[in-house]
């Protein structure tokens, strides 16, 4: 268990959080770049020291600025920092850098099993410069559960890698943070790699924690609107004193009153996306964007779409629960008859 | 791809040169023949301005190069051996490998912490610090011989401590290293500088998050990632020291060195006499500047696997 509760100083902003993963549990720390994500992780790893704030990892105290004053320094903490660079030691051999850590001790016969695992066998005494970027990431993350760490922390390890290698990695991690039984926490500003690792979504903006819960319910009910814009809603649309979120993958054409908010507008342009197509629709005064399996006529016609269970915020940008919204659509309805 | 590539080039044609404009290449060609140039192709001398970079280049490696042939054109075989073979002619060889061995360990002992320590922003006024070591530098050695004389000499305080412990700091083997520190500490400091400062941050970190307590993390990651440049500068600093010369005419006139071997033979016999020393200076001097080169450049290849 891992139960981090600080506020950390940066040049702008003060990181606040507090976060608790459990033993084998995945934490996807989601956010814009310099949200203040890396100097959560950071804290944790004593890296960074935190102006306020307590740190327990599996029952030790890490960090903890009430008394009792206590700070373990980032070589007794055990915890385990992989980052988009590897970090692997360039003068030592893929072999001593797996068994760098002084807890480290396999013996030669876990080594091998280990280097076939990892697809090296013939390169466990060859330099890291001869792994590829893949796997130079599989002997980090290796090496880290050598030396035996209580936590896994991901700082955007797979940034520079493509999708299907990341997916793979982002699998072999969770199979192995689950098999070890230690929290675990992956930084990222891709939702879709959260979505892919995280047992539980948490959104960091401007070094505050908006939004924490499960990956779906974050991504479907959005606490804000901020949380909103940064999960990737696209188009906002005033709906009578509320505004309602559209998200471009939940929009379907056709009108469909009973399943979401029904819109009409005109089609102003549209491109392929992926497999589909990209569309972008001007509603009144509002312009959303919205994706679609099939080519939208481009005209001077009207196209009427639904927003599959949009989202709804008031004014102030907080979001409002789907009960009262219906209450106050009727409201809306009744004062326009 | 290079500009014999366009056609224009490739029929022999009137080259456009780098300002004109070539009709027939509306800009794609010349691109590529650019980019071509920047990933390594051979130069090709196609305008005035590239042969006279060429020639300027030729002329000042070899202007630089110049008295080291010079130096082998004038020799002779029989004048190094009347040279070395006459009574006490190497003991001026021993004394400069001696004192700059002696460089060489105190540098290392008291220059490599300050350089860590600059390199990691670990000092305060950090500035002062490093034109402090600047200083050094930019004196000239010769003033900075007059002023050591002020420092160290037998009547300031230091000296007078000194005669306590019955040494002295002019004239003796002491004043000798002590010239040769104050001449070649800066270029190990800035050197070893550098070298830490090539050092990945985060590879230390990690380092610490493995297990290692800052001083095993200094000696398993930093020192040998920094190896190499750090041999780098001590050379540099050996060959500085083997040279060093103005500070120790002044305050370390006895025991002899090389240098002032060469100087007091150019004054008493000439120039023929002194160029066999020259010849010694050299052979001592540079085995380890190589050495480091070529150590460093292998330790790279290691590295890059």
């Amino acid at each position: 268990m891992l139960d981090a509760d600080v506020e950390v100083d940066r040049r702008e902003f003060t990181v606040r959080a507090a976060l608790q993963v459990a033993a084998g549990e995945r934490l996807a720390l989601f956010g814009p770049s310099g949200a203040g994500k890396t100097t959560l992780l950071e804290a944790v790893a004593g890296l960074v020291q935190p102006r306020r704030g307590r740190i327990e990892l599996g029952g030790r105290v890490l960090t903890s600025t009430a008394s009792p004053v206590s700070v373990v320094p980032p070589w007794q903490r055990r915890v385990g920092l992989l980052r988009q660079n590897p970090g692997l030691f360039p003068h030592l051999s893929v072999r001593d850098n797996l068994c760098y850590a002084p807890t480290a001790s396999p013996s030669e016969v876990e080594l091998s099993e280990l280097a076939s695992v990892l697809g090296i066998e013939s390169l466990l005494s060859a330099m890291p410069a001869r792994l590829s970027g893949g796997q130079a990431h599989r002997v980090a993350l290796r090496r880290l559960l050598l030396a035996h760490c209580d936590t896994l922390l991901l700082d955007e390890p797979y940034a520079g890698l493509d999708v299907s290698l990341r997916r793979t990695l982002t699998d072999l991690v969770s199979s192995l943070v689950a098999e070890r039984s230690v929290p675990s926490i992956l930084v990222t500003h891709e939702l879709a790699d959260a979505q892919a690792f995280a047992d539980r979504l948490a959104v960091l903006d401007r070094g505050e924690l908006l939004q924490i819960g499960a990956p779906d319910e974050v991504v479907l009910h959005p606490a804000s609107r901020r949380v909103a814009e940064l999960i990737g809603y696209l188009g906002f649309v005033p709906s009578g004193e509320m505004v309602a979120g559209v998200h471009p993958e939940r929009v379907i054409a056709g009108g469909f009153s009973d399943r979401g908010l029904v819109l009409t507008g005109t089609v102003t342009a549209s491109r392929p996306a992926g497999a589909g197509w990209e569309a972008d629709l001007r509603t009144g005064e509002a312009a959303i964007t919205c994706r679609l399996p099939d080519k939208p006529p481009v005209s001077d016609g009207e196209f009427v779409v639904t927003v599959l269970d949009p989202p709804f915020f008031s004014s102030d940008g907080s979001a409002i629960a789907a009960a009262s919204v219906e209450s106050e659509q009727d409201t809306a309805e009744q004062v326009r008859r | 791809m290079s500009w014999a590539a366009s056609p224009a080039a490739a029929a022999g044609g009137a080259d456009p040169g780098p300002g004109g404009e070539d009709p027939s290449d509306p800009g794609g060609q010349r691109r590529l023949a650019w980019s071509g140039r920047v990933t390594g192709a051979p130069l090709r001398l196609r305008s005035v301005s590239a042969w006279v970079s060429v020639v300027g280049a030729g002329v000042i490696w070899l202007a630089l190069l110049g008295p080291v042939i010079a130096l082998f054109t004038h020799l002779s075989a029989g004048a190094i051996a009347s040279a070395l073979t006459a009574p006490g002619a190497l003991d001026p060889l021993v004394t400069s490998v001696e004192s700059g061995l002696v460089t060489l360990c105190v540098l290392f002992v008291l220059c490599t912490p300050l350089a860590w320590m600059l390199a990691h922003g670990r000092l305060p006024f950090p500035r002062v610090w490093e034109a402090g070591v600047l200083c050094s530098l930019l004196l000239p050695p010769l003033v900075i011989g007059l002023l050591l004389v002020f420092l160290v000499g037998p009547y300031t305080p230091i000296g007078q401590v000194l005669a306590w412990m019955h040494q002295s700091a002019t004239n003796t083997f002491l004043a000798l290293v002590i010239a040769e520190v104050y001449e070649s500490a800066p270029y190990y400091v800035l050197g070893a500088q550098a070298a830490f400062a090539s050092v990945e941050p985060r590879l230390e970190q990690q380092a610490a998050l493995l297990g290692d307590r800052p001083r095993r993390v200094f000696r398993r990651v930093t020192l040998p990632l920094a190896a190499p440049g750090l041999a780098m500068a001590l050379s540099i600093a050996w060959a500085r020291a083997m040279g060093a010369f103005g500070a120790v005419i002044i305050i370390a006139y006895h025991p002899a060195g090389i240098p002032l071997q060469i100087y007091t033979t150019l004054q008493e016999t000439g120039l023929a006499s002194a160029l066999p020393y020259a010849l010694v200076l050299l052979v001592v001097a540079l085995p380890l500047p190589l050495a480091a080169y070529i150590w460093s450049a292998r330790a790279g290849r290691r590295r890059r696997g």
